[in-house]
C-alpha cells in the first residue's frame, strides 16, 4: 500500500507541474497583451497597469476586422464544402464495395505525403492560367488568385482527404443492419443514407467539422501566396503586421489572443464531441 | 456484366466518390505532377513567364542538389534535411512518451478528470502560427524564459541567446512538443479505457509487478494506436512550417542551420530567390524520402494494423 500512496503523490506532482507548463505560455500571451510597449520589450513579469487599450488599438492599427471577416468566411465555407464532399466519399468507402475502392482509399492517404510547397507553385500558376483562359475564350472575369473562391476551393480539396478518413471510421462503426432494414422497408439506397445513417453519424460529422475549421484557421502557407491585402486571413495579416512593426509585442500578443479566442470558444462548445470523435477514429480504426 | 447493370450496382458509390476525386486530382495530383515536371526545368524569375516551356535541363537540378559542393542551395538543403529528420525524431519521441505518461496519470481515479483533460488540451487549440509568435517572443534574450531562468530561479549565470546557434534546435522542439503531446495523451487515454480491467486483475493474481503489467498487457494493446499517432506525428513534423516561419526574425529571416526546417528552407528559396526549378526538384526528392520513411513505418507496424 505504501507503493500505492507514493504513486498517488507522484501522480499529483506530475499533474500540477505538467499543467503549469501547459498553461504558462497561454497566460503569458494574455499577460503581454496587457503590457505597455516598453514593458513587453524589456521582459517585465507583470504589467503595472493593464493596458486594455491594446485591444482597441489592434482594430485601429491594422485592418483586423477585415482579417477576421476573411478568416471566418474562408474557414466557414471550407468547412461546409469539405464536409459535404468528405461525408459522401467516407460513406462510400465504409459501405460500398466497388471496383477501385482500394485504389481510391490509398490515393486519399497518399495526398498527405505530398509536400504542400511542391504543389503550391503549380496551383498558383494554374489559377492564373485559368483566369486568362476564361477571359480570352469566354470573356469571363474569373478571379481565383486573391479571391475567396480560389482559397476556399484549395482549402476544400486540402482538408477532404483527412476528413474522409475520420468519417469513414464513423460510418463503419454504425451497424449495417440499419440500412438493410430501411432497404427492406422500400427506401432507396440514397434515402437509407440520408434518412437513417446521416442523423446517426451527426456527432462524428460535427467533430470532423470542428476539426476542419480548427485546421483551416491555422493555415498560413497557401494563404500567404493566394491572398491579397483585401482577402488576407488572420495569420497572413498578423505575419505582415509583425514584419512592419517589429517591436510592438504588446499589440502582436493582443492580436494573437484575439486570433485564438474564436477557436478556443468553438473548442469549449463542442469539446466532448470533438475529443470523442477524433480519438474514436484512432482507437477503433 | 453490362454497362447498365454495372452502373446500377456501383453508380451511387462512384457518384459519392466523384467530388472528392475531382478535388484531389485538381488540387493534389495534377499540381503535384506539374511540380515534379518543373523539377526538370530551369525555372527562374527570368524564365517564369514561359512556365512549362522554360528550358528543359533534365537532371541538372538534381545533380546540383545531390552532388555540387559549390552550390549554396545544396548546403542549406542538406542542413535543413538533417535538422528536420532530427526534429521529427526528437519531437515524436517526446510527444509519445509524455502523452503516454500523462495518459496513465489521468487514467487513475481523480477528482475532476474531465477538467484536467480539457486544461491540458488547451495548447493544442492554440493556432500554430500563434505558437510560433508567442514562443519566439518568449525565447528572446530579454524574454520571459530568460527572466525566469536567470533573474528569478538563478539556474543559469547569464542569459543565453536561444534563437542563435545550436540552441535554436531546442527552441523549435519545445513549442512543437508543448502543442502536440496533449492530443497524444487524450488518444492514449481513450485507448487505455478500452482495455478490459480483468486482464490486469488476472495479472495481479499471478503476481505481476506494475512494470510487467505495462510491458505485457498495456503496451502490446496500445501498439495500433501508437502506430497511427506516430504516422500523424511524422507527417506533421516532416512538413512542419508555421512555428518556425513565425518564430525567427519575425518570419522573414534565416533561422540558422539548426532552426531551419525543410519547408521553411524551400519556401525561402523558391519564393524568395524565385528559383522554382531547384525548389521543385528538392521537394520531389524530399517527398521520396518521406515515402521511404512511411514504407519503413508500415513494415514495422504492418501486423498491428491488420489486427485491428
Amino acid at each position: 500500500m505504501r507503493e500505492e500512496r507514493w504513486l498517488a503523490w507522484g501522480a499529483w506532482g506530475v499533474l500540477v507541474l505538467g499543467l503549469a507548463g501547459q498553461l504558462f505560455p497561454i497566460l503569458w500571451m494574455v499577460n503581454t497583451s496587457l503590457m505597455t510597449q516598453l514593458e513587453a520589450a524589456t521582459g517585465s513579469l507583470f504589467p503595472k497597469v493593464p493596458q486594455w487599450g491594446n485591444y482597441l488599438e489592434i482594430w485601429r492599427a491594422l485592418p483586423f476586422f477585415q482579417y477576421l471577416k476573411n478568416s471566418l468566411l474562408v474557414c466557414g465555407l471550407t468547412t461546409l464544402f469539405a464536409l459535404g464532399v468528405a461525408t459522401l466519399a467516407g460513406y462510400a468507402l465504409a459501405r460500398f464495395r466497388f471496383p477501385g475502392a482500394e485504389l481510391f482509399g490509398g490515393s486519399v492517404l497518399l495526398t498527405q505525403v505530398i509536400p504542400g510547397i511542391l504543389f503550391l507553385i503549380p496551383i498558383y500558376i494554374m489559377y492564373i492560367a485559368f483566369q486568362n483562359w476564361a477571359r480570352e475564350a469566354w470573356g469571363l472575369e474569373v478571379r481565383l488568385v486573391g479571391s475567396y473562391s480560389g482559397l476556399v476551393l484549395t482549402y476544400t480539396a486540402f482538408f477532404v482527404p483527412m476528413s474522409i478518413w475520420i468519417l469513414r471510421g464513423f460510418f463503419a462503426s454504425i451497424p449495417k443492419e440499419l440500412e438493410e432494414a430501411a432497404l427492406v422497408d422500400g427506401a432507396t439506397p440514397f434515402q437509407a443514407f440520408h434518412r437513417v445513417i446521416l442523423p446517426l453519424a451527426l456527432p462524428g460529422i460535427a467533430a470532423t467539422a470542428v476539426y476542419i475549421f480548427l485546421t483551416a484557421w491555422d493555415e498560413l502557407l497557401f494563404a500567404q501566396i493566394l491572398t491579397t491585402e483585401a482577402t488576407a486571413t488572420i495569420p497572413v495579416g498578423i505575419r505582415n503586421f509583425v514584419g512592419n512593426f517589429q517591436n510592438r509585442y504588446d499589440l502582436v500578443m493582443a492580436a494573437a489572443t484575439v486570433a485564438t479566442l474564436p477557436v478556443l470558444f468553438l473548442f469549449f462548445l463542442v469539446q466532448r464531441w470533438l475529443i470523442q470523435g477524433l480519438t474514436a477514429g484512432a482507437v477503433k480504426g | 456484366m453490362g454497362l447498365a447493370k454495372f452502373w446500377q450496382r456501383h453508380g451511387l458509390a462512384y457518384l459519392f466518390v466523384a467530388p472528392a476525386l475531382l478535388g484531389m486530382v485538381l488540387v493534389h495530383y495534377g499540381p503535384m505532377l506539374q511540380g515534379i515536371y518543373m523539377g526538370f526545368l530551369d525555372l527562374k524569375l527570368s524564365t517564369l513567364r514561359l512556365y512549362l516551356s522554360a528550358p528543359f535541363v533534365g537532371l541538372a537540378n538534381y545533380r546540383e542538389i545531390l552532388f555540387d559542393p559549390q552550390s549554396t542551395f545544396r548546403t542549406g538543403f542538406l542542413y535543413a534535411v538533417r535538422t528536420t529528420l532530427l526534429y521529427a525524431l526528437v519531437v515524436n519521441a517526446l510527444t509519445l512518451s509524455l502523452g503516454l505518461l500523462f495518459a496513465h496519470v489521468l487514467n487513475r481515479p481523480l477528482l475532476l478528470r474531465g477538467l484536467w483533460r480539457t486544461l491540458f488540451l488547451l495548447p493544442w487549440v492554440v493556432p500554430s502560427y500563434v505558437v510560433g509568435l508567442l514562443w519566439g517572443f518568449m525565447w528572446l534574450k530579454n524574454g520571459v524564459i530568460n527572466t525566469l531562468l536567470v533573474d528569478v530561479l538563478h539556474l543559469l549565470p547569464e542569459k543565453p541567446h536561444w534563437l542563435i546557434g545550436p540552441l535554436t534546435f531546442f527552441a523549435i522542439v519545445l513549442p512543437t512538443v508543448w502543442r502536440s503531446w496533449p492530443f497524444v495523451m487524450v488518444t492514449y487515454l481513450a485507448a487505455l479505457q478500452t482495455i478490459p480491467q480483468e486482464l490486469y486483475e488476472a495479472a495481479k493474481v499471478d503476481g505481476a509487478t506494475p512494470w510487467q503489467r505495462f510491458r505485457h498487457i498495456t503496451w502490446p494493446l496500445l501498439r495500433p494506436v501508437t502506430a497511427i499517432l506516430l504516422l500523424y506525428g511524422l507527417l506533421g513534423t516532416l512538413y512542419s512550417f508555421n512555428i518556425v516561419y513565425m518564430m525567427f526574425g519575425h518570419g522573414a529571416g534565416y533561422p540558422g542551420e539548426w532552426g531551419d526546417l525543410l519547408m521553411t528552407n524551400l519556401f525561402r528559396n523558391t519564393f524568395g530567390m524565385w528559383n522554382f526549378g531547384l525548389g521543385a526538384a528538392a521537394s520531389t526528392l524530399y517527398m521520396l524520402l518521406t515515402l521511404l520513411l512511411i514504407l519503413f513505418w508500415y513494415r514495422v507496424f504492418r501486423e498491428d494494423l491488420k489486427a485491428r
